[in-house]
């Protein structure tokens, strides 16, 4: 039996509602309110931009959500640019900041307190309990520079990337420029491992310059050689082991950007997309010897299904039709068309489900960047959040505004995704430069919010006020043979509707952010989950039964001498 | 926006034909010029250019050969300003004004390319390929309804002079896949088809369909026909993605295989050369 402090309870409320569903209801529209200001929460990402077309202004704006402190309620974590060309926070305004959440839907600054102001031009973070001590650290990513923070437990983190080993050198390239990066446990040892996806080769002095004096402008990737990505295996001693080499991903030259994990053939082993900017992208399936093999042309996955690279941005790995194993989502650049692979199970690959969804042609004329697969209005199918703002010569070219409101699209049955944006508040219609996204419930009403990072301009703090009677269910998994958050476990939901839900435990999320590690599920008219099972990364599974819905549940990982 | 490069080749090499021109002291020297770049002779054709244009600086078609000479070469700058020249020259020149529009078009500028476009449909509302290009720009810009329109109309004046191409139909086709309209689809590319049976992009298109369709031992073998045909700008690398799926589909894991492993090998070294 899991570990779970509220059984009584439960059994309680099982008596009194009987796991019966509610009668069916129109689906409310899926609603924000932009809080940010009210909340607190003010930060401006600068990205250093001087009318110098730097390829670097381009990538920046990760945000982590994370609870620092323990404290139930979700904190905000904001990564920030640098002066170009010397890379260097040369005043306050570069600073990386941590917002405390009051636990009343207000922040407060604590960056100072916190030491996380840090150094150099940062553009992604991940986040994940690499020690196991139940406190989740900071890995923050950038360009030539990465820092890994381990959380003290006191409000303070010590920068530990030098002994840890994850400063990310590479013996070819050097200090390399990462764009998104993420905790996962590829060999479930029990220990987070650490990948980085890194973008190309970029250096000020010789950067190319592209377009003409009178109109310049930001060069195709094209114009910069590929960088591999990096894998750091965990010690175990808060030491890591650069495995790149050794795993078979570091000799795959990419452009990369957002990553996502699951485990795509349910053999028990997480497996690592990386989405490529204008170069195919690559699936790397995890063997379970320590090594990968480069799947993404097998799998389907590595290019648009009419063979076009397009500008990959973004990555969710989520059950999108409810069928038990992970799709993938992916977001490029205007007229690529935003993509959408269905899993097929075991290792029959991918199908791009683009057009039959409505995705392709409803995202044609967007730029996405970070992005989310989450229910928002808790109907037990997943919607799509993306972060959006064409590249910042867009308006020349295609008479187009480079600043975007932000979409919203619901998940109708597994079967199509419609845009909903317009009905989805006045907030919701404000253009901007949006970069990153990072899901969260920072008011703990069972709604996923969404904090959402912009190019020089405020950050916003979307707040999901969509209306309706559907319940929710949030799994918060602790690992003990498995690693401490339960990262890469499966969870399963039976509904008594007769729905069955899946999701999983990541907080890899999009493009260059990261977000909440609790694994949630809509549960629509359902006051009840008939029965819940965990998948452990190593491969244990767990039940517990008669979950009363609408509160954060905490399991345990039960361990069998 | 993307250009087919293979039918921009087609609408640039074809001969510029100008009605009865009054007399000018440039039109010998024209005349050999526009005989010279049909015959890919550049250097040859622009000297030609260059005497035509100095014999007669306002002479239209030569400055509108200058600019076609600049496009071929990707001097995009170049004949934007000759065409300029030209279309100050003679505003009402539909040729001049199409190449205008196909300059911004080359150039990703779909914002110029709109009103140039919409300017040479309406001073020659008969010609084809303004119909065709603003049905392009206007599906790059979100609009697949009326760019669907402006294919079915350069279809139909193709049709109407007696001279359908193959290369007209495949965009309509490729929309109409995107919409998921598939039977419409199939019947653009059956046409183009007839029209240019060895063609690799109408086979490329057809595999396509039937993919989508769920047809994966015709889809193998409209891939592997395109892959055998050199008449066209599909990528061997889109053929050989599409080939991976196919077979995988067709319960032929291994020819799939080979397909990745030769995509791999093929790559630039800017993708990815290595092996598992």
């Amino acid at each position: 039996m899991a570990h779970n402090e509220e059984l009584p309870r439960l059994i309680t409320l099982l008596l009194l509602f009987g796991g019966v569903a509610g009668p069916a209801a129109a689906p409310p529209n899926i609603r924000f309110q932009e809080v940010a200001a009210k909340s607190g929460l003010r930060f401006e990402l600068r990205n250093g931009a001087a009318g110098q077309f730097h390829q670097i202004e381009l990538t920046g704006g990760g945000v982590a959500v994370l609870d620092y402190n323990n404290d139930g309620c979700t904190d905000i974590f904001f990564t920030n640019g640098a002066a170009i060309p010397s890379l260097r926070k040369t005043g306050p305004e570069f600073y990386n900041r941590l917002f405390r959440n009051n636990c009343d839907m207000t922040f407060t600054d604590v960056t100072a307190e916190s030491g996380l102001a840090g150094e150099g031009y940062s553009t992604a973070v991940a986040i994940g309990d690499f020690d196991n001590d139940g406190y989740p650290d900071i890995f923050v990513a950038g360009v030539k520079r990465n820092i890994l923070y381990h959380n003290l437990g006191n409000g303070r983190f010590a920068d530990v990337t030098a002994p840890a080993g994850v400063g990310g050198a590479d013996a070819r390239f050097g200090n390399m420029w990462a764009v998104s990066a993420g905790w996962l446990d590829y060999d479930n040892d029990g220990w987070l491992d650490l990948f980085v996806s890194n973008y190309v080769v970029w250096d000020a002095a010789t950067e190319p310059r592209c377009g003409t004096a009178e109109r310049q402008f930001y060069c195709h990737p094209k114009s910069y050689e590929g960088l591999p990505g990096q894998l750091f295996h965990n010690n175990h001693d808060g030491t890591f082991t650069d495995v790149s080499q050794a795993s078979g991903i570091g000799r795959h030259i990419g452009k990369g950007m957002g990553v996502a994990f699951a485990d795509i053939d349910g053999d028990g082993l997480t497996d690592i997309f990386v989405a490529n900017d204008s170069v195919r992208n690559f699936l790397f399936r995890n063997r379970g010897d320590g090594t990968f093999q480069e799947i993404g042309l097998e799998a389907g996955v590595a290019l648009r299904e009419d063979g076009f690279a397009i500008a990959g941005m973004g990555a969710d790995f989520r059950d999108f039709d409810n069928d038990g194993k992970p799709d993938l989502v992916v977001s490029g650049i205007l007229n690529d068309s935003f993509l959408l692979f269905r899993n097929l199970g075991g290792d029959r690959g991918f199908a791009d489900d683009s057009q039959r969804t409505g995705l392709a042609m409803g995202t044609r004329m967007l730029t996405g960047w970070s992005l989310g697969m989450y229910d928002f209005d808790n109907d037990g199918w997943k919607d799509l959040f993306f972060a959006l703002s064409h590249l910042s010569q867009s308006d020349r070219y295609m008479g187009l505004d480079s600043i975007l409101p932000n979409r919203v699209f619901r998940n109708v049955a597994g079967k199509r995704f419609v845009d909903v944006s317009a009905a989805a508040g006045p907030d919701f219609q404000q253009a901007a430069m949006h970069r990153g996204v990072a899901f969260a419930d920072f008011d703990n009403d069972g709604r996923v919010d969404a904090v959402v990072s912009v190019v020089n301009g405020p950050a916003k703090l979307f707040r999901n006020v969509t209306g309706g009677q559907s319940h929710w269910l949030a799994i918060r998994l602790r690992g003990r043979r498995s690693n401490r958050q339960g990262l890469g476990a499966v969870v399963h939901a039976h509904l008594p509707d007769g729905r069955d839900l899946y999701n999983q435990a990541t907080t890899t999320v999009g493009y260059a952010c990261s977000s909440e590690a609790l694994v949630r599920f809509g549960l629509g008219a359902n006051r009840v989950a008939e029965r819940i099972e965990i998948r452990w990364p190593g491969g244990g599974v767990q039940q517990i039964s008669g979950v009363a819905a609408d509160r954060i549940v905490d399991v345990v990982e039960e361990v069998k001498p | 926006m993307t250009a087919g490069k293979g039918a921009i080749a087609v609408l640039l090499f074809a001969p510029i034909l100008f009605g009865a021109m009054p007399a000018s002291p440039g039109q010998a020297a024209y005349e050999r010029a526009n005989a010279l770049f049909v015959a890919r002779k550049f250097p040859e054709a622009l000297a030609a250019t260059e005497e035509a244009l100095r014999l007669d600086p306002k002479l239209v078609p030569a400055l509108t050969l200058q600019a076609k000479l600049a496009m071929a070469a990707f001097r995009l700058d170049v004949a934007r300003r000759c065409l300029e020249q030209a279309l100050a020259l003679d505003p009402r020149a539909p040729y001049a004004q199409f190449l205008y529009g196909l300059v911004a078009y080359m150039g990703n500028d779909a914002k110029e390319a709109l009103p140039r476009f919409r300017k040479a449909r309406q001073l020659n509302p008969t010609d084809p390929r303004a119909a065709l290009y603003l049905g392009l720009t206007i599906e790059s810009l979100g609009q697949p309804g009326e760019a669907l329109s402006l294919y079915e109309e350069a279809v139909r004046l193709e049709r109407a002079a007696g001279d359908l191409h193959a290369e007209t139909l495949l965009p309509g086709a490729r929309l109409l896949l995107l919409l998921g309209r598939l039977e419409e689809c199939e019947r653009w590319i059956r046409q183009a088809m007839k029209l240019s049976p060895d063609s690799r992009d109408v086979h490329f298109e057809l595999a396509r369909l039937l993919l989508k369709k769920g047809d994966a031992a015709p889809a193998v073998a409209e891939g592997e026909t395109a892959l055998g045909l050199s008449d066209g700008v599909v990528t061997d690398a889109a053929i050989h993605y599409l080939l991976i799926r196919a077979y995988r589909q067709n319960g032929m894991p291994d020819r799939a295989a080979m397909h990745a492993e030769i995509m791999r090998t093929q790559e630039t070294p800017a993708g990815n050369k290595a092996k598992d």
